[in-house]
């Protein structure tokens, strides 16, 4: 069939003005739309196939909103279910490439408009986007062998449409967010924010979103894959180095290269050592508290002073301008959500002290035994306080804390072995000044 | 790929409504793809364009900032931005008005401002003209949330301080590495023509012309009613006929 408008990427963008619509298709005014990719077995589908369920385009009125549904079938040797979000993605691209034709946002959000002069044109059934989009995908992604499609515009089809994709968008969600550093080949880089701090540069892992808090792998995969030289692109992460630290290969030398020199190599889940820098703008502070070897946070919108007695703005300037700052770490609110999250230091078991409506927001990524333990403005706004509250309910730092001789010590480089669950690591804390009550070494059971 | 005309000046000194005229002219000369960029958070375009828009484009920056770790992991941000933009513009048959609205807090805007970059660029250049009412400090235009501008006219009332305000944006405009292909002066609520053109020849723009005091656009505005209604024959209305000549809008 001979899809009476031009395809081409020129149409990308176009926007189709609630003047010079003829029919719009979903959107914000109406309740049931939605798109879904599905991989079936070769056998499973006919290729080519168009299906219109429901009204079709010549039978709607001039001007009038519709219920929708894309439903785009496909298989092939290397087609699997993993795939289903990449190729999903393309629909948006796809449906944008035909005159006249414009498709907004995605899953159970997607919103398109057909043009008046496209439909002059003779555009009148949805069938020649099905084809347009048969087309694209197949010369676009030679993996697809077969692919069928089916538009939906009845309704009560579209509910059950959607109904049932949700449940798929849902175990798909499950196992995005089941997605790890090992289990990928790619980490990816983002220096958005090098107009503030020229030496900054974030490395995003499936376990570690961009302290902004706004990119995740998967944004920077996205947006990778767009444009590979912009402002995000791929990280191949290379050797493991350290597990615990996090420590790649591929990471420290993107990290050399793009911080001019400055900075060596990123530890992606410590605060010590070779910490990872921070711009200007990430979404929390993680800042080490010497005095009970903890480690506390506070977000941005926390306008009052932390238990160190200053705001997260005096923190903020210690932490960000894309220096390693040993003990201070620029970090997303997500971050604390990582199963890798701070591994290095000791993880939950390490952090002491919170705001509680930060407290409140991660409190099913806090191990249970552990969230009573930790404070808030609510149970400690100083030092003191703090190390009686952590005392009093026997915090795992407890067990660090170590005995002061008559004066402090004071050495250049010394080594803590840490008890408690993050046995085997290595706690280096140079330049310390370290006053202790006393000294508690116990056996880890 | 449209026109784009920024309008810009300090506050009070009518800049919106010399954009709402330059609609108003378009709109009249039969264009029907215009949109209107509301981008100075102190001043009202949409009510002189007889439209309320609900919604800026801060607010929904602010929605992405406060919601974005509730979204899905594959679910797309700029898709859903570029959609979000779409929504709360309003439409009307002949043009679409977009409020930048709010300025930012205190979180962290790389990502978000770098998405809307190229959504404002992509949606600029589905019109045939963009005019963008800009505030003084040429904000949006510094942060290029608003796109390439073509020509950019400065709108000052007769007084010394008017004048060092349209020196200062030429001079900004220039810092920021910005370029027009014509930069304009326009001088507002003039009452008499000859002092103004002494002083028009010390400042290097080119001169788009004046407009004179005009009750017409005084009543409309004191009543809250579209200056798109305005009558032909208005003192405003003729004078920006002049102007757009002169600036070879149409």
């Amino acid at each position: 069939m001979e899809i009476p408008v031009e395809i081409g990427v020129v149409y990308e963008g176009e926007r189709i003005r609630k003047g010079e619509m003829h029919v719009e298709l979903g959107g914000p005014k109406v309740k049931a739309k939605g798109e879904l990719v599905r991989a079936r077995k070769m056998d499973e589908i006919k290729d080519g196939k168009i299906e219109v369920k429901g009204p079709d385009l010549s039978e709607m009125e001039e001007g009038s909103r519709h219920s929708f549904g894309i439903f785009v079938e496909v298989a092939g040797k290397q087609v699997e279910e993993d795939l289903e979000a990449v190729i999903e993605r393309r629909i948006h691209d796809y449906c944008n490439y035909v005159e006249g034709f414009m498709h907004l946002n995605q899953r159970y959000d997607i919103w398109c408009r057909l043009s008046k002069k496209s439909y002059g044109k003779g555009f009148n059934t949805l069938r020649y986007l099905g084809d347009a989009l048969i087309t694209l995908f197949k010369a676009e992604l030679p993996i697809i062998e077969k692919i069928q499609v089916t538009f939906i515009t009845d309704e009560k089809r579209v509910e059950d449409f959607v109904r049932n994709a949700r449940k798929i968008y849902e175990a798909r969600d499950a196992r995005a967010r089941a997605l790890s550093e090992e289990d990928v080949k790619e980490f990816y880089g983002c220096v958005l924010c090098q107009s503030f701090a020229p030496t900054h540069v974030c490395v995003i892992t499936p376990d570690r979103i961009s302290l902004c808090g706004s990119i995740n792998w998967f944004d920077g995969r996205a947006a990778a894959r767009v444009d590979p030289k912009g402002p995000n692109f791929a990280i191949p992460k290379g050797e493991l180095i350290d597990e615990t630290n996090g420590e790649y290969s591929g990471v420290n030398e993107v990290v050399r290269e793009r911080s001019l020199g400055e900075n060596e190599r990123f530890y992606l889940h410590s605060m010590f050592s070779s910490p990872h820098t921070s711009c200007g703008c990430f979404e929390s502070i993680a800042f080490y508290i010497p005095e009970v070897a903890g480690i506390g946070i506070v977000h941005r919108d926390y306008s009052g002073d932390t238990v160190m007695g200053v705001p997260f703005s005096t923190l903020a300037t210690q932490t960000g301008g894309g220096k390693q700052i040993e003990g201070f770490l620029g970090m997303a609110i997500e971050y604390m959500r990582s199963p890798k999250f701070l591994q290095a230091d000791g993880g939950w078991n390490r952090i002491v002290w919170l705001p509680k409506s930060v407290k409140e927001r991660v409190k099913d990524a806090v191990p249970g035994e552990l969230y009573d333990k930790i404070a808030t403005e609510d149970d400690a706004t100083d030092i003191v306080a703090l190390k009686e509250f952590l005392r009093e309910k026997g915090h795992p730092v407890v067990e660090r804390w170590v005995e002061a001789p008559p004066e402090a010590i004071e050495a250049p480089e010394l080594e803590v072995m840490p008890a408690g669950a993050a046995g085997g690591i290595k706690i280096i804390l140079k330049n310390a000044k370290i006053h202790a009550e006393k000294v508690i070494i116990k056996r880890v059971k | 790929m449209g026109k784009v005309i920024a309008v810009s000046g300090k506050g009070g000194v009518g800049k919106t409504i010399l954009a709402a005229l330059l609609i108003r002219k378009l709109i009249k000369t039969g264009h029907r793809s215009i949109l209107a960029i509301d981008a100075d958070p102190d001043s009202n375009l949409p009510d002189m364009l007889g439209v309320s828009v609900g919604r800026s484009l801060g607010d929904i920056r602010e929605e992405l900032l406060a919601k974005q770790s509730q979204f899905p992991p594959e679910y797309s941000k700029d898709v859903w931005l570029e959609s979000k933009v779409l929504e709360i513009m309003a439409e009307t048959p002949s043009f679409d008005v977009l409020v930048m609205g709010r300025p930012e807090g205190p979180g962290c805007y790389c990502a978000v401002n770098h998405m809307l970059r190229s959504i404002i660029d992509f949606l600029t250049r589905s019109y045939d003209y963009t005019v963008i009412d800009a505030e003084a400090g040429l904000e949006h235009l510094s942060r290029r949330t608003t796109q390439g501008v073509d020509d950019m006219i400065v709108v000052t009332d007769p007084s010394l301080h008017g004048f060092n305000t349209a020196e200062r944006i030429k001079n900004l405009a220039k810092e920021l590495g910005m370029e027009f292909k014509h930069l304009y002066l326009v001088v507002n609520r003039v009452s008499c023509e000859k002092l103004i053109s002494e002083k028009v020849g010390s400042i290097e723009v080119e001169f788009a012309g004046v407009i004179p005091e005009d009750v017409n656009v005084a009543e409309y505005n004191l009543v809250g009613k579209s200056l798109l209604e305005l009558p032909e024959d208005s003192p405003a209305v003729k004078a920006v006929d002049e102007i757009t000549e002169k600036i070879r809008l149409i």
